[in-house]
């Protein structure tokens, strides 16, 4: 049997790069396979498969040594968009490679550019819908769908190809445990019933490894098979800090509207100085929102906030954010500056008294090494995010809101992150933190969980799990143990 | 008039050709823009009424911004144009402001124009499936890279909308308000609104890119539909008969 993918010797540089994406890369993998391929963050993980479906070299400028085969064929010699339905892409944003605005549309999208007839492109679409569990999603519109119902389109979309390889980079990063496991479910459908060759990107491995015949393992551009050298390295636990008795954050009956929506619904809670506190729910169950809302980025309907003694419900968003900080979820809202440095200081001009203090600011960007001056834009996902992070640190709000903040993070470095947000909570502050990763976020104070808007859940960790048990929502504890 | 966009529904017009209500509110428009007369404008207004209400929507009382714009239209029309007879003159100071008869006539007339284009335009787009009107061009003649142009636009607008809300407010949560800036700092920060919407909006055409090439689009000069749009006879009758109401109405009216 042929290896229906093999790379010999494969080099790619970006143009205008100094260093190789791709150093001699070398990889057989054989039809039916399902290859696991891992690695930290920028090391070349999805630029390899952009070289397996043929963008790279064709769209990218850059120089390419080496030969990429597909079914004995090099992807060089195929023209643009004959390798479709040899190898499928599934990007990490499902939101930007969905073209059409229905479900069923965009499933029958790529058999349509195929010139199937019309009864069989109806056939696939139906076949790569069911294969995914969303036949029930076929005559709705795109932008209505959720975070986990759009990647499963996307899934689909690309299945409707019937490709033989079929690529998916990181397909759970931004999706909650029941979203990540549905997408899992569909991948291990595909493995053992049509028997396609599958390659997942994926950062966190303990709920794909178990499906995976074999674990690649990138680092800076060098591809090598795993299991990985070093184990994950164990989370730090946070160091007991004084917790004082008076909440530095006191939010009572906050419920929230938007667009006819009601996004939180009598959401009462406190915070207190030295806590870091946990927010987990599904998509949609209103963590962003509330973050959001406690900063007035979002005008409550009714409730009150208070902070430190102070009312604050009528305080716009700019004032508010002098005593608390916010991180987005998509960090390429939040950057609008031309050097790392500048943007770091950017809150700090308008927030810190005294203005930005760049000595200080240089200081963190070489604790979570950021290039001061290096265009923010052109970072990766993770250092994106360190970024936003430090420009926060640099004027010191006393409360940090951070939304999603790990996603994109190797192990070495979210122990960084905790290691200064540990020390941010013994400094007298507090952290409100969305984060579902159940072996790190067992290290925080509490745990808050959001079900429609409503907070069912405020509990220390140990609690919390249980209640969860109790709500039915397990799949939030699985692939975790109390060993962890 | 409710929010722009398609309102699902299963009326005749609803179930009309893409393409026919396209052709359909092109000789409308041009009727309304090539005959003055107040009379046959009325009479075009009503036959846009009942269309209205044959297609399960609202029409006027629905939108304030409607209804202020055409008492704009009308008051500036009545006020500036002095034909006619003198209806009724009145000074505010040094200003005398006089209505004339033709004044009031070339307001309501200029006021039905108005309505007459933005109600038939509305009409289109709330009975028109956009992403089947696209079809239904494509399968006409036009070139699916172009129809497709059309398709994906539709389908980004609400994502850029969502994304520059978002940048508004993570300028908010640094500590920027757009409200009493001076005009230097005012462009400053609309500079920071516009970079991050530009290098998504091109992050996401990269995707997308390499989405629609992941999935053969290009790979040949024709491509296949799953729906397929065909031209029924309730179409050519009413492509026929429409122009023929038009007509017999400005024999009526006229």
């Amino acid at each position: 049997m042929e290896p229906i993918i093999r790379i010999e010797q494969l080099t790619f540089t970006y143009e205008g790069a100094r260093r190789p994406a791709l150093k001699e890369v070398d990889l057989a993998i054989w039809p039916g396979e399902f290859v696991l391929l891992t690695g930290p963050s920028g090391c070349g993980k999805s630029t390899l498969a952009l070289c397996l479906n043929g963008v790279i070299p064709r769209d990218y400028p850059g120089s390419m040594e080496g030969k990429v085969l597909i079914g004995g064929r090099e992807t060089t010699s195929f023209a643009p968009g004959e390798l479709a339905g040899i190898v499928g892409l599934v990007q990490q944003d499902p939101d930007s490679q969905l073209c059409t605005l229905k479900v069923v549309d965009e499933v029958a999208f790529g058999p349509e550019n195929l010139c199937l007839s019309p009864g069989e492109i109806d056939r696939r679409v139906r076949w790569a819908l069911d294969a995914v569990g969303a036949l029930h999603l076929w005559d709705r519109e795109v932008y209505t769908l959720s975070g986990g119902e759009k990647q499963r389109v996307a899934i689909a979309s690309v299945l409707a190809m019937q490709p033989q390889v079929l690529i998916l980079d990181e397909p759970t990063a931004n999706l909650d445990p029941r979203g990540a496991w549905e997408v899992i479910d569909v991948i291990d459908k595909l493995r053992r019933e049509e028997q396609t060759t599958i390659i997942v990107i994926e950062h966190r491995l303990q709920r794909l490894l178990p499906l995976a015949d074999r674990l690649l393992v990138m680092e800076d551009g060098t591809l090598g098979e795993g299991p990985p050298e070093r184990p994950r390295a164990a989370y730090p636990a946070k160091p007991p800090a004084s917790i004082t008795k008076e909440p530095l954050l006191q939010v009572e009956n906050l419920t929230v509207d938007w667009e006819g929506r009601r996004l939180l619904e009598d959401v009462s809670f406190k915070a207190h100085r030295g806590e870091i506190i946990a927010i987990m729910g599904d998509n949609g169950s209103g963590k962003t929102s509330l973050l959001m809302s406690l900063l007035g980025l979002i005008p409550p309907r009714e409730g009150k906030i208070t902070f430190a003694g102070e009312d604050i419900t009528s305080l716009k968003a700019h004032v508010r954010a002098r005593c608390m900080g916010l991180a987005l979820q998509n960090p390429n809202h939040q950057l609008f500056a031309r050097t790392n440095l500048e943007e770091a200081a950017l809150p700090s001009r308008s927030l810190r008294p005294g203005g930005a203090d760049e000595g200080e600011i240089r200081r963190l960007l070489g604790e979570f090494a950021l290039p001061p001056e290096r265009l923010p834009f052109t970072l990766s996902l993770g250092e994106k995010k360190r970024l936003i992070l430090v420009s926060l640190l640099a004027y010191r709000p006393p409360l940090l809101l951070l939304d999603e903040p790990l996603v994109g993070q190797d192990d070495d470095r979210i122990g960084e992150l905790l290691a200064i947000l540990y020390g941010h909570a013994a400094a007298g502050g507090a952290v409100l933190l969305v984060c579902h990763e159940v072996a790190l976020v067992s290290r925080f104070d509490r745990i808050f969980f959001l079900e429609e808007g409503r907070l069912v859940i405020d509990a220390p960790p140990a609690r919390a799990w249980e209640k969860l048990c109790a709500l039915g929502r397990r799949e939030y504890l699985e692939g975790w143990s109390w060993d962890d | 008039m409710g929010r722009l966009g398609y309102v699902p529904g299963g009326s005749l017009l609803h179930r009309l050709h893409p393409v026919c209500k396209l052709l359909l509110l092109i000789i409308y428009t041009g009727v309304v823009w090539t005959n003055a007369r107040l009379s046959y404008g009325a009479g075009l207004f009503g036959i846009l009424v009942i269309s209205h209400w044959a297609a399960g929507l609202g029409f006027m009382g629905r939108s304030r911004r409607i209804i202020s714009f055409s008492i704009m239209i009308f008051l500036v029309q009545t006020i500036f144009v002095r034909q006619g007879v003198p209806l009724w003159e009145f000074s505010l100071g040094r200003v005398t402001l006089a209505f004339w008869s033709g004044g009031l006539a070339a307001g309501a007339a200029s006021v039905l124009r108005f309505l007459n284009t933005i109600g038939s335009s509305y009409l289109f787009i709330a009975t028109t499936d956009p992403n089947l009107l696209a079809v239904a061009l494509m399968q006409a003649g036009l070139p699916y890279r172009q129809g497709f142009m059309l398709i994906t636009a539709l389908r980004f607008v609400p994502l850029f909308q969502y994304e520059l809300i978002q940048i508004r407010r993570a300028q908010m949560a640094k500590g920027i308000d757009l409200e009493g800036l001076r005009p230097r700092q005012l462009a400053a920060a609309v500079r920071h609104l516009l970079i991050p919407l530009v290098l998504s909006a091109l992050g996401k055409v990269d995707s997308l890119a390499i989405s629609m090439e992941g999935r053969a689009f290009g790979l040949h000069p024709q491509r296949t539909y799953r729906v397929q749009c065909p031209v029924s006879t309730a179409d050519w009758l009413t492509l026929l008969l429409f122009p023929l109401l038009l007509y017999g109405l400005g024999r009526i009216l006229g």
